[in-house]
């Protein structure tokens, strides 16, 4: 028989072994073809051009991501059954069968099971295009037309993405085979006899992982200007190699630090599961820090979606503070303006504000800006009271000043100074506010809040602008406002104003949208992912278990306890990847939050509270499949 | 004399296999064990030897005839009752030790005692008593991967012995081991045994092993067709077996 038609009769018997793994290998396709679906599809286009360039940027950031995903799910996948190989090799060996031919049939096997996971993707993702686009049209709240076929270019990009990377570990694979000595290969079936640790490495492990988690952590929240991409780069890699340590140290140290306290382990059920635990830990560790990560990274994208959708609705609100704003170098302006505008409707509220505009060579501050905007605060004051928005800080004194700022969707400078040099004077920062005195202005205009004597000392170096902001009532005629106003503007003989216009009909920041469903997406990929991996884990270490419990139902065991003891088993395995998590989401969000100048605690609590529940879900599904596989029922 | 008696088997017939097809192993055995027995049950491969034990020991269930043990009838228990039974009145030694790997060898003899919930304090101690006894304490922290085939069964034995259970069922118990150690772990059984610890129920093919037992039962097509006992001598009664095999024929193909 040749090596082609043993490798395909193999593939043929193991083809239900193997299918869970060409099913998770497959979802990979569907999800990477339905993104790239996306940047081909037309179905944007009405969106206009601006809207359309951001969602292709999140979509190609998302697909590097996915990317990335499908490496580690190939590399997982095709080790996973590296290692089932291995097991069985140790007969071919017997067999005459040098390392190239067995390596040269692996090859085979793995390239069948990879194109048979790659068809049924390609068919499932073609099919499931549209239900994909439905769902993330009604998550994004976007009314547009959905396309059924999948554009070829995106077919051929998610083929090309798939195969170079499977091909990779598949050779990859016939490498180690081909390199493997005999004896490795038979032994690789009685791994599972060798238990002990070693005692001062797991304790090495275990400080190395605190530390390096510890900093993992702080580069995290670390604040930063242009080094924050660095940071959180640098934070990623730690927390992962940090986590890693900590499944491979901490943990399993713990437990053998309980199993050696023979008083607490001899008390029901804890002997067994313990000790199963510490073994299937040894085992297992890398497989919990991968989920763990996963699930860190799960939770994060569903932070980050509910912190998007908060922030688009906030936004919203923000720039629709007012319809119509002039900027003008002239003061009059607010009687014509307003006598046009009520001629066709009424006034909600209304406000004007001076602000003062410094060259940015009289200014020393965090930033490095060509102007700075500056306010006085009995100004303000009179906006607030105008407008009813509320002051949320007192007069500043001679050397203080207010920053007012807009609401951040992601900034890249983290740090916050607080402390400008304003024309060669320190002024103390004494805090910051978001609220919409300026409406859609401030979304291009931070500024500064001074005191009424300090601002006056200024004004000679900068120039003063003039602010008109006006919220209509009757929506209706905001398109005659608007030219009615356009018209004042070129009338006005100054040639420094200015009108914005706040269409309230707008999608100007609609793929923002896009963004927080795109986020929820990804939040359902990985948290598929890190809860089908642990359970292929757990489904497989139940057929170990077998044994043993025959044995200890022999011993007149009963079965309740068995049972208990499986479901403490699983429950630390799920649990304490879901503790490592947790713990973590706290700085990788506080790190969202830093971008995103707000505190996302809540929103934490609640996207981990929802990782909770589905991860209830997969426990319940691995405890059930874990006592039938291991015929512990 | 009732009191003593610890398992009984009455016309114990079992059958395998569909209607019509059934295959009798065990064609009416009748069995005592008193407290104090120390009985191996030999035969020769398909003679139903094991079918025996694991009816006796509860693992299995018979087809016809009635089975006590602690005076109570087996085949109409609960399974709940079952596993307490087996729990606390039954002790195991299978052939392959059937040790847990997962665990070392002090955590795998207290097993059986921490999951009927007796304190940890009384685990130690038994452990330690029984380790003494067997020759194991030095080897109470390793794991099974690291013991021989012989400090594995003596803690097999030790493990089966913890809950103080009134009968050891031991299924081929040195099949897997040397002489020295087949020896070794005999000896202590015997120790065990002459102690009024439990009775013990012993499957074995091999005279060498059967000679340390009071009673010996030869069992031929599911049916036992002689007992030989013990005088004083062990010699004398291993001499007695081999005897006895010889003269029951060719078809005695031992395993």
């Amino acid at each position: 028989m040749g090596m082609m038609r043993l490798a395909v009769l193999n593939f043929k018997n193991s083809f239900k072994n193997y299918l869970s793994l060409i099913i998770s290998l497959a979802f990979t396709c569907v999800v990477f073809l339905n993104f790239q679906n996306i940047l081909y599809s037309s179905a944007f286009d009405v969106l206009g051009t601006r809207n359309r360039e951001y969602i292709n940027m999140l979509v190609w950031m998302t697909s590097f991501v996915l990317g990335c995903f499908m490496v580690f799910f190939i590399w997982y996948s095709t080790n996973v059954f590296l290692v089932r190989r291995k097991r069985e090799i140790g007969i071919y060996i017997f067999m005459g069968l040098s390392n190239q031919k067995i390596g040269q049939m692996y090859w085979i096997e793995t390239v069948l099971i990879g194109l048979s996971a790659l068809g049924i993707g390609l068919v499932a993702g073609m099919a499931a295009s549209g239900l994909f686009q439905m769902i993330l049209f009604v998550v994004s709240d976007l009314k547009l037309e959905i396309r059924f076929c999948s554009d070829i270019r995106s077919i051929l990009v998610t083929v090309a993405v798939y195969l170079v990377i499977y091909m990779i570990f598949a050779w990859k694979g016939y490498g180690n085979i081909v390199r493997s000595s005999v004896l490795e290969m038979i032994l690789a079936a009685k791994q599972n006899e060798y238990v002990r640790q070693n005692r001062f490495l797991l304790i090495g492990k275990a400080i190395l992982g605190v530390v390096i988690l510890g900093c993992g952590y702080g580069l995290a929240l670390k604040e930063g200007r242009t080094n924050v991409m660095g940071n959180a780069f640098g934070a990623v890699v730690l927390v992962t190699v940090g986590v890693y340590l900590l499944f491979g140290g901490l943990i399993p140290f713990l437990f053998w630090t309980l199993a050696s306290n023979k008083l607490f382990l001899y008390r029901g059920t804890r002997t067994l599961w313990i000790n199963n635990v510490i073994f299937r830990m040894k085992k297992n560790y890398r497989t919990y820090a991968v989920v763990c990560v996963l699930m860190l990274c799960s939770v994060t994208a569903l932070a980050m979606g509910f912190a998007m959708k908060e922030r688009y609705d906030n936004m919203i609100r923000f720039e629709n503070t007012y319809t119509f704003q002039l900027i003008s170098s002239r003061s009059d302006l607010d009687k014509p303006a307003r006598d046009l505008i009520e001629g066709e409707s009424p006034i909600v509220f209304s406000s004007t504000l001076p602000v003062l505009s410094l060259d940015g060579s009289f200014v020393k501050a965090g930033g490095n800006y060509s102007k700075y905007e500056f306010v006085s605060y009995s100004y303000l004051r009179q906006l607030a009271r105008d407008t009813g928005m509320e002051l949320l800080f007192e007069e500043p004194k001679e050397d203080e000043v207010f920053l007012v700022s807009h609401l951040h969707l992601l900034s890249l400078i983290t740090q916050q100074t607080n402390e400008i040099i304003v024309n060669g004077k320190l002024y103390r920062q004494t805090g910051e506010a978001s609220v919409p005195y300026l409406g859609y202005l401030q979304e291009s205009m931070n500024f500064y809040v001074m005191n009424d004597h300090e601002y006056e000392k200024l004004v000679p170096l900068g120039e003063e602008l003039y602010t008109y902001n006006y919220r209509i009532q009757d929506l209706e005629r905001f398109a005659r406002i608007r030219d009615n106003l356009d018209v004042l503007v070129e009338e006005t003989k100054e040639n420094h104003t200015g009108r914005v216009a706040i269409d309230p009909q707008s999608n100007e920041i609609d793929w923002i949208k896009m963004l927080y469903s795109i986020c929820i997406f990804m939040f359902l990929v990985f948290i598929f992912a890190s809860g089908s991996i642990m359970f292929m884990k757990l489904y497989n270490d139940a057929f170990e278990e077998r044994e043993r419990c025959k044995v200890l139902r022999k011993m007149g065991i009963p079965q309740e306890l068995l049972r208990r003891s499986v479901a403490a088993e699983l429950l630390t395995a799920y649990g304490t990847a879901f503790v490592v998590m947790a713990v973590s989401s706290l700085f990788s969000v506080g790190a969202l939050g830093k971008m995103m100048y707000t505190n996302l605690l809540s929103v934490n609590v609640v996207s981990v509270l929802v990782v909770l529940g589905i991860l209830a879900v997969w426990y319940g599904l691995s405890l059930w499949t874990y006592e039938r596989n291991g015929e512990i029922e | 004399m009732k009191d003593n008696k610890v398992a009984e088997v009455k016309n114990l017939v079992k059958s395998y296999g569909a209607k019509g097809f059934l295959t009798k192993v065990l064609k009416g055995v009748d069995l005592e064990i008193q407290k104090k027995d120390f009985i191996a049950v030999m035969g020769p491969s398909g003679s139903g030897k094991t079918t025996l034990l694991n009816i006796l020991s509860t693992i299995d269930k018979p087809t016809q005839g009635v089975v006590m043990v602690d005076g109570r009838d087996v085949s109409k228990m609960p399974n709940r009752e079952l596993s307490k039974l087996r729990r606390d009145k039954i002790g195991f030694i299978f052939q392959d030790y059937n040790l847990l790997d997962t665990m070392s060898l002090q955590d795998n003899i207290a097993l059986p005692l921490a999951m009927s919930g007796v304190s940890g304090k009384e685990c130690i101690q038994k452990t330690g008593e029984l380790a003494r006894m067997f020759g194991l304490e030095e080897h109470l922290s390793k794991y099974p991967y690291q013991l021989s085939g012989g400090q594995k069964q003596r803690g097999a034995a030790c493990r089966a012995l913890i809950t103080e259970p009134e009968i050891i069922f031991a299924d081929e118990p040195t099949g897997a081991l040397d002489s020295k150690s087949s020896r070794e772990l005999l000896e202590c059984l015997r120790k065990v045994n002459e102690h009024g610890q439990a009775a013990i129920l012993m499957v074995t093919h091999d005279p060498f092993s059967a000679s340390y037992a009071r009673d010996v039962y030869m069992l031929r097509d599911g049916r036992i067709i002689c007992r030989i006992s013990r005088g004083s001598d062990r010699k004398e009664f291993y001499d007695r077996i081999i005897d006895v095999q010889t003269s029951m024929g060719g078809d005695f193909s031992w395993e």
